[in-house]
C-alpha cells in the first residue's frame, strides 16, 4: 500500500510518501527530520487523535458542555464516542477539567469538561 | 482580552473591554476542537480552554468589561457610544484598540447561482448552531472551500452524526492548514475535490442538491465535467472579512486586501491613537498568533499614551512579487518590527527579501509556502535603522 | 385554522401587492373579505421581487391603463405610504444616453411622458448629468424628477395590515384548487385548507391568475414567467448614485433594462434581466446573467465592483405578450363577461406596484356599479409600522432602551435592529413566522453577513416565543426547515429507544461511574 502524508509536527509540512503492508513499514520518502518519520510510523500503525465534542448539561449557563477525551485515543473509537456523547446528560455546574465520563467503551477513555457552566435555574428551559 | 490584560500588566489603569456577545471569548467558544495555544501556553488546548485562561486573566487583573454591549458608533475623537439593556452609553478614550475579529463570506459575495432555499450554512454559522446550541443542521453534506473551519466542520459534522460527502475548493490547493487535512478530512475519508466549485443549487424549500463542476486552469468550468450531488445541507468556507463597519464608519482608511486597516509598525491606523489587531486587522490562521499581535501593539498604545510615539520619517512598505499582502503597511520608526505576509500561491524553497533600493536588509529562506499560512518575519532595529525605502518580495 | 362554511362577500385570490391594496379599499365599505394566499406570508411572488420603483409613467403607451394608473399612482403614493408608515423617497430617475443614436430615443419618451401628463420631464446635457451623478458616463439622460422608491414588500404588508385592522381576513398558506358557482349564485372555492364560499371572487393571483382563470373556464389568458434577476450591493456603496439610472428601452423590449435602482433601505440594486422561462416558481439566478448584469452595469458606472455585491436574487413578471412578441400588452381589469361577480386582473406587471391602489379602486367600482357598497364608519386608513430604532436620535434611542430594555439589545447588527424590532416583527397580525417574514419585516439578515452574526439569536427568539420544536423553523414556510432537530439523540428522541449500537452492553459503564451527583 502507497500512501501521502503531510507531515503536521512542525510548519515544514514535509511531504511524505510511505510504502506499507499493514502495519509494516517497508519505505519512507520526503521526510527531513526523525520527527516526521516517527509520526509517519504512528499514523501507520496507531494512530491517535483527542476526541473534541460536547455534552448536553441540565440547568447550565450554556445548553452544552464542550469536553475532550483526557489523552488521544485510538483514531477508530472516534466516531463511537462522538455517538455516546450524543446521548449523555450532565448536571450543572461542570468545572473545566472536570471528568463527565469515564472508561468509555471500557478503553479507559475518560472525557474531561473543556468549559466552566454555572447552575442556573431555567424555569422555561428550550430544552425541557 | 489579550490586548486588555497586556495594557494592565503595562500599567495601563483605566481600561474598558466591550463585547457584544453574551460572554468573554468570542468565537474561541464554539471552537471546541483541539490545537490552540501551542506557541502561546505550549500546550494543546480547545478554544474554550484557550479563551478561559484569558477570562481568568482579565478577571485576576480586575479589568472591567461589558457584556451583550454593541458599539453603535466610533469617532475619530476616540469616542464610542455603546448601548445594551441598560441604555446609551458614551465613552471617551485616550486609545481605542480595535480587535473586532471577522465575518464568513457569504453566498452572496462569492456568487452562486442556483436557488435559494434553506439549509445553505456559513461553516461558522453551523459550527455555532451544533456546538453552542444543540441543532443539528442537516444530515447529507457538501462542503464548498477547503477554509479551515469548513475542514474543522467536515469532522463536527460526522462525528455529530451526519454524512460529508465532499469538500470542494475552488483553487488547485486547500486552503485550510495541513494538519486539519489530515485530521478532518483523511481521517474519516472525506474526498477533498480541488479545482471544483459548485455552479447550480437545486431546492425550492430546502436544499436538494448542489451542482459541483471541475475549473480548468483558467477559472473557466471544463464542459462534461457538471454533476449533481443530492444533499439536504451546503456548508460554504469560503473566507473571512476582517469586520470593519466601525472603522470605515471612524474614517478609518482600509487595505483592500487585507480588508483590515492600513497600519503602522505598532498596529496604530491612519488616526492616531486608534490601533488595531487580531483578526480585524487582519486574518489569522492560528490563534496564538493573534494574541501574540494584541500583545505587540500594546507596547504602542502605551508609547502613544505616554507621548513617546513619535514619527520619524514615514515610509511605505512597498509590496513586491510574490505576496499577496504586508503587515504593517507603513513604518513610522525603525523599532524592531514584526511583519506578517501572505504569500500569493503554494510554493517551495522561497526566499524572502527586504531590500531598501538595491541594498539587501534582510533575507529569509522559507522552505515551503502556503497561501493559508501566515509568515511572520522580525526585524531588528538595527536592520531598519536610517532606512528611507523598504520593499519586500518573495523570489 | 377555519376549515368549513368561510363565508365572505368577496374573496381574493393572491395576497400581493395588488390583492392587499384591493383589500384594504374593499375595507372602506361594510362587506366581509378574504384574501386568500398560496404562501406563507403576503407579497411573496412578484410583490417583492422587483426594483422598488414609483414610476412616473414616461414608459407606458399613452391610451393604456397602464399609463393611466401609473401617473395616478405616482402622484398618490407619498400620501399612501405616509397614512401607511411606509418608506417613501422621491428621488428622480435619469433615463441615460451612452451614444448618439440613442437620444431620439430620449425625445420619444418625453413626448410620451408629456401625453400621459407626467409633470416634470427634461432632457439634460453631460454637464447636467455630471453635476447630478459625478460617477456616472453618458452625453445626455431624460430626467423625471417624479419618480420615487418605496419598500415594496413593507408596502404589501402595510396594506394587508391595515386591511386586516379594517376587518378584512388573511388565510395564508391557502391555495385555490378549485372553484365552482352554486346555484347561479355563490362561489364555492376550494383550498387546501378547507371551502369558502363568496358572492364575488377577484383573481389576483399574478403569474396564476391565467390558471385561476382556467379554473372557472375562462380559457382566454395566458401569462408567461419572464425572469428578471438582480444584484444587490453593500450599503457602502449607497454613493455610488443618487438616482435611478436607467438605459434607454430597446424597441419592443419588455422590460425596461438593467439599470440601477437605489432601494429605500440604502442598497443599489442592479438588474433585472429579462428573459422567458418554463416554470412559474424558478426563481434561480444563473451564472450568465449574472455575469452579464455586472458587465453592462460598468458600462454606466464603471466604479461598481463584483467585491460589492451582496446578494443576488430573481423575480417573474407576469408577461400576457409571448416570447415570440415581447413587449408590454395592458393590464387587463375587468368583470368576467361570461361569469358573473368573477373579476380578473392579468398580466399586472410593471408598473404594477406603483398602480396597485388606483387598479384596486377600479375593482371598487366595478362592485359598486352592481352593489352600492354603504362606507364602512370605522375605516381607518392609518397603520403604524415597526419603530426602527437605527433612524431614531439619541435621545429618542436612550428613551426606547429605558421602555423597554430589548430596544438595547442588538440582534441584527449590519442593520442595527434590535430585539424589539424582531419580537414585533414575530407578533406581526397577519402571523407570519418564518425568518423571511422577519428579514422583510426588520430588514434583520439583509446586510452584508446576510444572517451569519444574527441567524442563531432570531431562531432562539422565535423558539421562545412560540414554543416550536427545532424542525419547525422554516427559512421561508412549507419544506424550507432550517435545523433537523437536536443534536443530542436524547432530547430529540425522548420517547425512543436509544439505537442499538454495537456498543449497546458498554453504554452502562459511563452512567454507572459518572461522578456523583451527575446523572446520566
Amino acid at each position: 500500500m502507497h500512501r501521502e502524508f503531510i507531515c503536521i509536527v512542525c510548519p515544514n509540512s514535509c511531504h511524505i510518501s510511505v510504502e506499507y503492508e499493514g502495519t509494516n513499514i517497508k519505505d519512507i520518502k520526503g521526510d527531513q527530520c526523525p520527527k516526521g518519520r516517527d509520526y509517519v510510523k504512528n499514523e501507520i500503525t496507531n494512530p491517535l487523535r483527542v476526541f473534541t465534542g460536547s455534552v448536553l448539561v441540565e440547568n447550565g449557563d450554556f445548553p452544552l458542555v464542550s469536553v475532550k477525551t483526557s489523552s488521544p485515543i485510538p483514531k477508530q473509537y472516534l466516531k463511537k464516542v462522538g455517538e455516546i456523547t450524543r446521548q449523555m446528560k450532565v448536571e450543572a455546574p461542570v468545572e473545566l477539567g472536570q471528568i463527565v465520563a469515564r472508561n468509555l467503551l471500557n478503553k479507559k477513555i475518560d472525557l474531561i469538561a473543556t468549559r466552566k457552566i454555572k447552575k442556573i435555574n431555567k424555569k422555561n428551559s428550550l430544552l425541557s | 482580552m489579550a490586548a486588555a490584560v497586556a495594557c494592565r500588566q503595562k500599567g495601563i489603569e483605566d481600561i474598558l473591554l466591550i463585547e457584544r456577545g453574551a460572554y468573554l471569548g468570542g468565537i474561541l467558544n464554539q471552537c471546541i476542537h483541539d490545537g490552540f495555544g501551542l506557541e502561546k501556553f505550549h500546550a494543546s488546548l480547545t478554544g474554550p480552554e484557550y479563551a478561559q485562561r484569558y477570562i481568568e486573566q482579565v478577571i485576576e487583573k480586575d479589568i472591567p468589561f461589558l457584556l451583550n454591549s454593541t458599539v453603535l458608533n466610533l469617532t475619530p475623537q476616540k469616542e464610542v457610544i455603546v448601548i445594551n439593556d441598560k441604555g446609551l452609553h458614551h465613552y471617551k478614550a485616550k486609545t481605542i484598540i480595535l480587535a473586532m475579529g471577522c465575518r464568513e463570506r457569504t453566498r452572496g459575495a462569492i456568487g452562486i447561482p442556483g436557488a435559494r432555499p434553506s439549509g445553505i450554512y456559513t461553516a461558522g454559522v453551523a459550527q455555532e448552531l451544533i456546538n453552542l446550541k444543540n441543532y443539528m443542521i442537516g444530515k447529507k453534506v457538501v462542503i464548498l472551500g477547503s477554509g479551515d473551519i469548513g475542514l474543522i466542520m467536515a469532522r463536527r459534522l460526522i462525528l455529530e452524526g451526519a454524512e460529508v460527502l465532499m469538500v470542494a475548493e475552488k483553487l488547485p490547493y486547500s486552503s485550510g492548514l495541513p494538519r486539519n487535512i489530515n485530521q478532518c478530512l483523511y481521517d474519516f475519508d472525506i474526498p477533498l475535490l480541488l479545482s471544483h466549485t459548485a455552479v447550480d443549487i437545486k431546492g425550492n424549500g430546502r436544499l436538494s442538491g448542489v451542482t459541483i463542476a471541475q475549473l480548468g486552469k483558467r477559472g473557466g468550468v471544463i464542459p462534461g465535467t457538471k454533476r449533481r450531488i443530492a444533499c439536504d445541507t451546503l456548508l460554504l468556507s469560503v473566507g473571512l472579512i476582517p469586520e470593519n463597519e466601525l472603522s470605515r464608519q471612524a474614517g478609518i482608511i482600509l487595505d483592500p486586501v487585507t480588508g483590515g486597516p492600513q497600519v503602522d509598525e505598532r498596529g496604530q491606523t491612519s488616526i492616531p491613537g486608534i490601533f488595531a489587531c487580531g483578526n480585524v486587522l487582519q486574518v489569522h490562521d492560528i490563534v496564538d498568533n493573534v494574541s501574540l499581535e494584541a500583545e505587540y501593539i500594546v507596547e504602542g498604545v502605551v508609547e502613544y499614551l505616554e507621548g513617546r510615539l513619535t514619527k520619524e520619517r514615514e515610509i511605505k512598505v512597498e509590496l513586491g512579487e510574490g505576496l499577496r499582502y504586508v503587515v504593517p503597511q507603513r513604518l513610522i520608526s525603525r523599532k524592531d518590527t514584526i511583519f506578517s505576509f501572505r504569500v500569493n500561491q503554494p510554493g517551495q524553497h522561497k526566499v524572502l527579501l527586504f531590500e531598501e533600493g538595491r541594498r539587501l536588509i534582510k533575507k529569509k529562506s522559507l522552505r515551503r509556502v502556503n497561501p493559508a499560512e501566515m509568515v511572520r518575519v522580525k526585524l531588528s532595529s538595527l536592520e531598519l535603522e536610517g532606512i528611507k525605502r523598504l520593499k519586500v518580495r518573495l523570489v | 385554522m377555519k376549515t368549513t362554511n368561510n363565508q365572505f362577500d368577496v374573496v381574493i385570490i393572491g395576497g400581493g401587492v395588488v390583492g392587499c391594496a384591493i383589500a384594504r379599499e374593499l375595507s372602506r365599505y361594510n362587506i366581509s373579505i378574504a384574501v386568500l394566499e398560496k404562501e406563507d406570508d403576503v407579497g411573496w411572488g412578484t410583490s417583492c421581487r422587483n426594483s422598488g420603483v414609483v414610476h412616473a409613467g414616461f414608459n407606458n403607451k399613452p391610451g393604456t391603463l397602464m399609463a393611466k394608473f401609473c401617473v395616478e399612482g405616482n402622484r398618490s403614493f407619498a400620501e399612501l405610504c405616509r397614512q401607511l408608515d411606509v418608506p417613501y423617497k422621491k428621488i428622480g430617475k435619469l433615463v441615460v444616453a451612452r451614444k448618439k443614436e440613442e437620444i431620439k430615443g430620449l425625445k420619444d419618451l418625453k413626448a410620451q411622458g408629456n401625453k400621459n401628463q407626467v409633470k416634470g420631464l427634461e432632457i439634460i446635457d453631460s454637464t447636467e448629468i455630471k453635476r447630478l451623478e459625478p460617477n456616472l458616463a453618458g452625453i445626455a439622460a431624460l430626467y423625471s424628477p417624479e419618480t420615487a422608491i418605496t419598500s415594496p414588500y413593507l408596502l404589501t404588508i402595510a396594506l394587508a395590515e391595515n386591511a386586516l385592522n379594517n376587518g378584512a381576513s388573511f388565510f395564508l398558506n391557502t391555495e385555490v384548487k378549485n372553484i365552482t358557482k352554486l346555484n347561479n349564485s355563490y362561489f364555492k372555492i376550494t383550498t387546501n385548507q378547507g371551502e369558502f364560499t363568496s358572492s364575488y371572487i377577484i383573481n389576483s393571483a399574478g403569474l396564476y391568475a391565467d390558471y385561476i382563470a382556467r379554473v372557472v373556464g375562462i380559457r382566454r389568458y395566458c401569462l408567461y414567467p419572464c425572469r428578471g434577476e438582480y444584484h444587490i450591493l453593500d450599503k457602502n456603496v449607497s454613493w455610488l448614485i443618487n438616482h435611478l439610472v436607467y438605459p434607454v428601452p430597446q424597441a419592443g423590449a419588455g422590460g425596461l433594462g438593467v439599470h440601477l435602482t437605489p432601494t429605500i433601505d440604502g442598497n443599489i440594486l442592479i438588474g433585472p434581466s429579462n428573459e422567458y422561462i418554463r416554470r412559474k416558481d424558478n426563481f434561480s439566478t444563473t451564472s450568465q446573467i449574472m455575469k452579464m448584469l455586472s458587465k453592462e452595469v460598468r458600462e454606466f458606472l464603471p466604479l461598481i465592483s463584483p467585491g460589492y455585491i451582496i446578494r443576488s436574487y430573481s423575480g417573474l413578471r407576469a408577461k400576457q405578450a409571448p416570447s415570440s412578441e415581447g413587449g408590454f400588452w395592458d393590464f387587463v381589469i375587468e368583470e368576467s363577461d361570461t361569469i358573473d361577480n368573477f373579476i380578473n386582473l392579468i398580466g399586472i406587471e410593471s408598473p404594477g406596484l406603483t398602480a396597485a391602489q388606483p387598479i384596486a379602486q377600479r375593482v371598487v367600482e366595478i362592485i359598486n356599479k352592481k352593489e352600492r357598497l354603504s362606507p364602512n364608519p370605522d375605516f381607518n386608513p392609518y397603520r403604524k409600522g415597526i419603530l426602527r430604532f437605527e433612524e431614531q436620535d439619541e435621545e429618542t434611542k436612550k428613551n426606547l432602551i429605558k421602555q423597554d430594555p430589548d430596544y438595547g439589545e442588538i440582534v441584527c447588527r449590519c442593520e442595527k435592529v434590535t430585539k424589539k424590532e424582531i419580537l414585533e416583527a414575530i407578533n406581526n397580525p397577519l402571523g407570519a413566522r418564518s425568518l423571511i417574514s422577519i428579514k422583510y419585516r426588520t430588514r434583520a439578515m439583509m446586510g452584508r453577513c446576510q444572517g451569519g452574526y444574527c441567524l442563531t439569536r432570531i431562531i432562539e427568539i422565535l423558539r421562545e416565543h412560540f414554543d416550536l420544536n427545532p424542525e419547525e423553523i422554516t427559512l421561508k414556510g412549507d419544506n424550507s426547515y432550517l435545523l433537523t432537530g437536536y443534536r443530542s439523540d436524547e432530547v430529540s428522541k425522548p420517547c425512543k429507544k436509544k439505537k442499538s449500537l454495537s456498543l449497546e452492553e458498554e453504554l452502562p459503564v459511563w452512567q454507572q461511574q459518572l461522578p456523583a451527583g451527575k446523572k446520566g
